[in-house]
This record gives structure tokens, C-alpha cells and sequence, in this order.
């Protein structure tokens, strides 16, 4: 497959490419830029190509220009096809791809932001990132701007595209349920959600860019792992994954094992959190209750096997630091003995809530097509019908080894999205139990090693959320040149748009914990009068259970 | 209507689950990695620490004046990862079971350990910690002991001063 579509390539675009590069199951295809567009619109004519991020990179220390890198992948085959395109600084323009790929709207905004090019033909260039005070001509992401820098303040107006004759609704900036400040603004007409916007990066940390000048190559992981206050340990993986791959070493067996273990554990503990989360949503608080009461054992288990609740500081490129012993093995299986027992009795506990299952079902339908459109991921695609799960497609750590299903349902609701979950934690349970079993014996780390420079690593990893890619350029002296992050999130929160269309008040709050986004603190609602300007302050807890005066 | 008394039932069945922290203490197991601990009597101020801490917990600084060297770890900015500890060549460092270190004041949060340091025999500028000192002569054969108790610096000159003596000649 992947060969007949190089060959595709090759034969429309010959006078157009100016190199291919393969490493392992990637494929790099240098292009120049006037191509893109018409390139990018064939790669996607085949059904089972999906886009995942771009990637900015100013090369101009190194060769002069910027590059631009589109990163596609197959749902099915393991391979993934890089396309990259550099531009002069003298002419900071590429052509837009979102025309053809409606997934690249963000990722394409993201480098303007952050490193200044403008893409002809995007539909939709307003900021993504910066805040709104950000002066322009400043780029974060360029190398002549400093790590620390202070700019001054410029505060300008974020232009809202709001339709006409609705009320607006403003969400957060900050969520009393969700770990991080987000701001949706509904336009609603009546009690019916007729549009959104959302304006998200408040917490943007600027991560990468530590990365790239602060920190070497061994440093990062544990930065990698305080991306997310949930999810850490996929990351810190992927990330070691990149830097393996870009520099080619081999990562001893128990070491993959190991890996594969913790984020099965993780991926428990998310899910575990993010259904009691949705009934707390819906006003269930017992369920709240009762799905963290079961994900406290695993929390203690990681606290046994890491040192650590949330895994922290166990990944190192090479392997990882800390050994399973014959004890913590005795301990993991008694953990999810215990665990699946009463996460099935608290299933069926929360099935028999007839409320749970009418505010579930048939809310915040995100359709098949609508799904591929958007290039979802995780458990919210695999609600509506597409089966794409990294750790099959792209199989990482040790999930070649085991056995185990990918849960897919076709409906595309918040219940859907809710039974995947649960169906992928007794997986999990299933998949850490073969891991035990199969535990090979060795190191658990690869010693001495070396950073050449200029060499690129690509990894996925399947986070509970999704998918999640980690893009490496190495540097010199055992420093990264260029770290690219994309969390699952960033590729389903666009969707939401399209969920919450339609959909009443009520369940909107549901509908965007349904994509288990990763946000934060006291959140609140808006309202205000027109006629009076006067302000009324709801809380959500009061809207997501119908009340909003 | 009677099939969520089922959830009756599940919390009789549970109990409570709560512990009572902080009124009674709480256990952490034997593989927590809390507060790190640096061990004054065998740090030799050599920095690795330092250099391997991603979040800069670990600072050294010396003061000339008093002729020290201070070693300073600060909790606030610690992120319990242990590196400091694998890579210590003296085994100096060790991280403690000890997780409550909210506390009022700054200065709390800070473990600051005092070497001193040795003077360099030509220009008299403490350069290194002595237990350092007393490590390298170990190592060193005793012909060239004298050398060591010159300053990097001093050394740089004096060589060059000789490179340059002989090239003349």
C-alpha cells in the first residue's frame, strides 16, 4: 500500500520532488511547495490516510529558511508518510492545506503563531495560541528569540465570529471539573446551541521551546511528563520513543514490557477518572465516588512500582529506571483482581441508572464521516465507528507481543464514548495480566549513548485520550533541535464544534467532558442581560443540571 | 426505582474508604521517593547534581571571601525524580520517605551545606573543596601532588608561560 502510494507520488508530482528519505516505516518526501496543495489532496484521496499534525522548524541556523512538515499516517498498515517543504526568509508563504485537509485548520494557525509563516488560502487565520495581548512580530518558536522573554503587553480584541441573533454563553476560562482553563462561548437560540467558539492555550507553557534550549536530550522526559496531570507516562514514552528511533537504538525487551505495563496502568486510572468525572457532570455524585474509589488502588500500585502515584520520573531514552520486582508483580495482580471485580459491579451499578442512560444517548452525535473529517482520535473516534487504535496500527512498547480487542461502536454518542472506555479498561486489565505472564528477563536500560545531530525521530504512542505524537530533531552537544508535541486533545476539541451544534444547554457540559478533555479550576457562567447589562453569575454545576436562572 | 437501591447495598458492602490523614499519619511504601537529603559529611561539591537536575533544584556557589563552598537545594523547585541521587559518584544523596514539607517560610525549604574550600598557592583563590582535593590525591601519583594546589587558572598560565619560553629558545 504504502509503496503504491510513493508510487502515485512519483508519477504525478516527478518534477516536483526533490527527495526521499526512508527510515524503518517512515517516509520522508522533500516536495517544493508550489505542489502541496495538489500532493496533499491525492495522499488524501486514499480512505485509509489520516493526518495528524504539522510541524514548523526555522532551519535558518542551520540551512537557511523554514520548513514545514505535514505528518500522515495509516489507520491500517504500519507506515507513515512525512511530507516537508522549505521556504526562503525572504518569502514567508506556504500554501495552506486545510482546503484539501479540513484536520490541518489548527496546526497550520499554531505556526503562524509561533514561528511567523502565513499560509495562502487558509479559511480561517485569526490566532490560535498567543494570547491576545501578544505584540506582533514576535515568534516564540523562532531560534533568535530568547527562552525567557518578557514582551510587553499589547491588548487587542479577539475577533469572535458570532452569528446573529443568538446569545452567547461564555464557558470558562476556567472549569471547576477538567484540569485546565479553557473559553467556549455558546451561541445559543433559546435553549439550543446554534454555534461555538473556542479559545483555548491560556496554559500554553511553552514546553517546546525549554525543550529545544534549556534541557539535554535526558532531561526532557521529565519535563515530557508534566504535559499532562493525567497522561504523563505516554508521553515521556513517546518521547523517549522519538529520540530512540531518530539515533537508532534498540531498547532492551524488559524495558518495552515494562513500558507497556505502565501505560496500561494509566490508561485504567484516566478512564477510571474520566467516568466518575461525566457522573459528577450529570449530577451523579455516587458515581463520582464510587469510580475513584476503585481508581485509588491503582494509584498505589504505580506509588509500589515507580515510586511514584502518577508514574513520574520512571522513562529514560534507552529504557526505564526502575525494575518490576518479584513483589510488585504479587501486587499488580492482586490490584486488578480486585479492580475488575468491582469496576464490573460498578458498571452494572451505573447501567441501572435510567437517568445516566437517557442523558447519555443520543447526545453530542459525531457521525463517521463527520469523525474522518475532523481526524478525531481515541476513544471518540473509535465511538463512531473508525478503528484506529496506535497500539495495533503502529504497535509500540511490547503490544506486538500480546493479544487484546479494540472496542468499536458505531453510534457516535456520549454513551458510545462512555462504553468504549469501559470496554478498553477491562482490555487493559486483560493486556497488563499478558504482559506479567510474558515478563522477559535483562537490563532494563541501554547504556552509553550518543547524539549524532540533524536526525529526525517520529512516534506515536496511544494515549488514553488518543493518539499522541512526539516529532524529534536532534541538535548538537546532546541537545533537541526542534520537540514537536501533539496531545490527543488538540485533535478532538475542533469536533466540538460540530457535536454541540444542535444539541439543548443541558448537555453541552457532558458533550465537551465527552471527548475527555484535558482542562482546569473554578469554572462559571455569564449571563448577561442586554437590555439591563446587568450580570448574572451561574455556576456549572447549576447548568449541567438544567438550571440556568 | 428499585433497581438503584443496588447502590444501598454497594455502600454497605464498602464501608468507608476515606483515611483519616492528616489526623492520624499515613504510610507511603518502602519505594516513595520523597525529600532528598544531601550527606555534608561525604559531598565533595563536584556538581554533578547540579548538572543533571532538569528543574535547577541544585545550586553551588562559592564564596571567595569566607573561602566555601555552598551546596543549596531548594524543595520548592524539586520534582522528586532522584536523578541527583543515581548520578552522585560519593553516594552523598539520598532521597527520604518524607512528603510534608509545605511550611511557612522560605528558608524551610532549602538544605544548604557548607565545604571548604582549598587556596590556590600562587594566586590565593580558593578553587576547590578540600575533600575534592583529598579525593584527586588519591588517584594522582605523589610527584605531581604539588600541581594540584594550584588553580586551574594559574596552571593555564604557567604552562602557557612555558610553552611560549620554549618556543623562543
Amino acid at each position: 500500500m504504502v509503496k503504491e502510494i510513493i508510487e502515485n507520488i512519483k508519477g504525478a508530482f516527478a518534477d516536483y520532488i526533490i527527495g526521499i528519505e526512508v527510515n524503518k516505516n517512515k517516509v520522508y518526501i522533500e516536495v517544493e511547495k508550489k505542489c502541496l496543495r495538489p500532493l496533499v489532496k491525492l495522499i488524501k484521496t486514499n480512505k485509509q490516510i489520516h493526518y495528524v499534525t504539522s510541524v514548523g522548524v526555522d532551519e535558518r541556523p542551520l540551512r537557511g529558511g523554514f520548513r514545514v512538515y505535514h505528518i500522515f499516517t495509516s489507520i491500517e498498515e504500519d507506515y507513515s508518510i512525512i511530507i516537508h517543504t522549505s521556504t526562503p526568509q525572504s518569502h514567508l508563504t506556504i500554501p495552506s492545506i486545510v482546503p484539501v485537509t479540513p484536520g490541518a485548520n489548527w496546526a497550520e494557525r499554531e505556526i503562524q503563531d509561533l514561528l511567523g509563516l502565513k499560509f495562502t488560502g487558509h479559511p480561517d487565520p485569526r490566532k490560535l495560541i498567543l494570547p491576545d495581548d501578544w505584540p506582533p512580530n514576535i515568534y516564540p518558536l523562532r531560534k533568535d528569540t530568547p527562552y525567557n522573554i518578557r514582551p510587553p503587553s499589547k491588548p487587542t480584541l479577539y475577533p469572535f465570529k458570532r452569528p446573529r441573533e443568538t446569545s452567547t454563553l461564555p464557558i470558562g476560562p476556567y472549569h471547576p471539573l477538567l484540569h485546565e482553563p479553557e473559553y467556549f462561548e455558546l451561541y445559543v437560540k433559546g435553549e439550543e446551541v446554534v454555534d461555538v467558539e473556542y479559545r483555548g492555550f491560556h496554559v500554553h507553557r511553552g514546553i517546546e521551546k525549554l525543550g529545544e534550549s534549556k534541557l539535554t536530550y535526558n532531561q526532557i522526559p521529565f519535563i515530557a511528563e508534566r504535559i499532562c496531570g493525567i497522561c504523563g507516562f505516554t508521553h515521556s514514552t513517546c518521547y523517549c520513543q522519538a529520540v530512540e528511533e531518530a539515533i537508532g537504538i534498540d531498547v532492551p525487551e524488559r524495558a518495552r514490557y515494562i513500558r507497556s505495563i505502565l501505560l496500561e496502568l494509566e490508561r485504567i486510572h484516566s478512564h477510571l477518572l474520566w467516568i466518575g468525572v461525566a457522573c459528577h457532570l450529570l449530577g451523579f455524585d455516587t458515581g463520582f465516588m464510587h469510580a475513584w474509589r476503585i481508581r485509588e488502588p491503582v494509584m498505589q500500585l504505580c506509588e509500589i512500582l515507580t515510586g511514584n502515584r502518577k508514574t513520574y520520573g520512571a522513562n529514560l531514552v534507552g529504557g526505564v529506571r526502575w525494575d518490576i520486582k518479584e513483589k510488585g508483580v504479587k501486587k499488580t495482580l492482586n490490584v486488578l483482581s480486585k479492580i475488575e471485580d468491582e469496576f464490573k459491579r460498578f458498571i452494572e451499578d451505573l447501567m441501572s441508572i435510567r437517568e445516566v442512560k437517557l442523558r447519555l444517548t443520543n447526545t453530542g452525535v459525531l457521525t463517521k464521516k463527520d469523525a474522518l473529517k475532523m481526524e478525531v482520535v481515541g476513544p471518540v473516534l473509535r465511538a463512531s465507528g473508525v478503528k484506529y487504535d496506535v497500539r495495533k496500527a503502529h504497535p509500540y512498547a511490547a503490544y506486538k507481543e500480546v493479544s487484546f480487542n479494540v472496542p468499536v461502536y458505531s453510534e457516535g454518542d456520549n454513551m458510545a464514548r462512555l462504553i468504549v472506555r469501559i470496554d478498553e479498561v477491562l482490555e487493559s486489565i486483560n493486556i497488563i495480566r499478558e504482559l506479567i505472564d510474558k515478563l522477559p528477563k535483562g537490563p532494563i536500560i541501554t547504556e552509553e549513548i550518543e547524539i549524532p545531530g540533524n536526525r529526525k525521530g517520529l512516534s506515536m504512542t496511544e494515549a488514553p485520550r488518543g493518539e499522541n505524537l512526539h516529532f524529534i530533531i536532534t541538535g548538537r552537544d546532546g541537545f533537541i533541535y526542534r520537540w514537536k508535541v501533539r496531545a490527543p486533545t488538540y485533535a478532538n476539541i475542533p469536533a466540538l464544534k460540530i457535536m454541540l451544534k444542535g444539541c439543548p444547554l443541558s448537555d453541552a457540559p457532558i458533550t465537551i467532558a465527552s471527548i475527555d478533555p484535558c482542562f482546569s479550576c473554578t469554572d462559571r457562567v455569564k449571563v448577561i442581560d442586554i437590555k439591563t447589562k446587568k450580570t448574572i453569575t451561574v455556576p456549572l454545576m447549576r447548568i449541567s443540571r438544567g438550571k440556568i436562572w | 426505582m428499585v433497581k438503584r437501591l443496588r447502590l444501598i447495598s454497594t455502600a454497605k458492602r464498602v464501608g468507608v474508604v476515606t483515611r483519616p490523614y492528616p489526623f492520624r499519619p499515613t504510610e507511603v511504601p518502602e519505594e516513595f521517593r520523597g525529600k532528598p537529603i544531601i550527606d555534608g559529611e561525604k559531598c565533595t561539591g563536584c556538581g554533578s547534581c547540579r548538572n543533571v537536575c532538569t528543574p535547577n533544584a541544585i545550586e553551588i556557589e562559592d564564596d571567595l571571601e569566607k573561602g566555601v563552598r555552598r551546596v543549596k537545594i531548594f524543595y520548592g523547585r524539586c520534582i522528586f525524580c532522584g536523578r541527583c541521587s543515581d548520578i552522585c559518584p560519593e553516594e552523598a544523596i539520598k532521597l527520604t520517605k518524607e512528603f510534608e514539607l509545605a511550611s511557612k517560610t522560605r528558608e524551610d525549604l532549602y538544605q544548604v551545606i557548607e565545604l571548604k574550600m582549598v587556596k590556590c598557592k600562587i594566586c590565593g583563590k580558593p578553587f576547590t573543596t578540600e575533600r575534592s582535593l583529598k579525593k584527586t590525591l588519591k588517584s594522582v601519583p605523589e610527584e605531581l601532588h604539588e600541581q594540584l594546589y594550584i588553580c586551574p587558572d594559574c596552571r593555564e598560565k604557567s604552562t602557557a608561560y612555558i610553552e611560549s619560553y620554549t618556543k623562543r629558545r
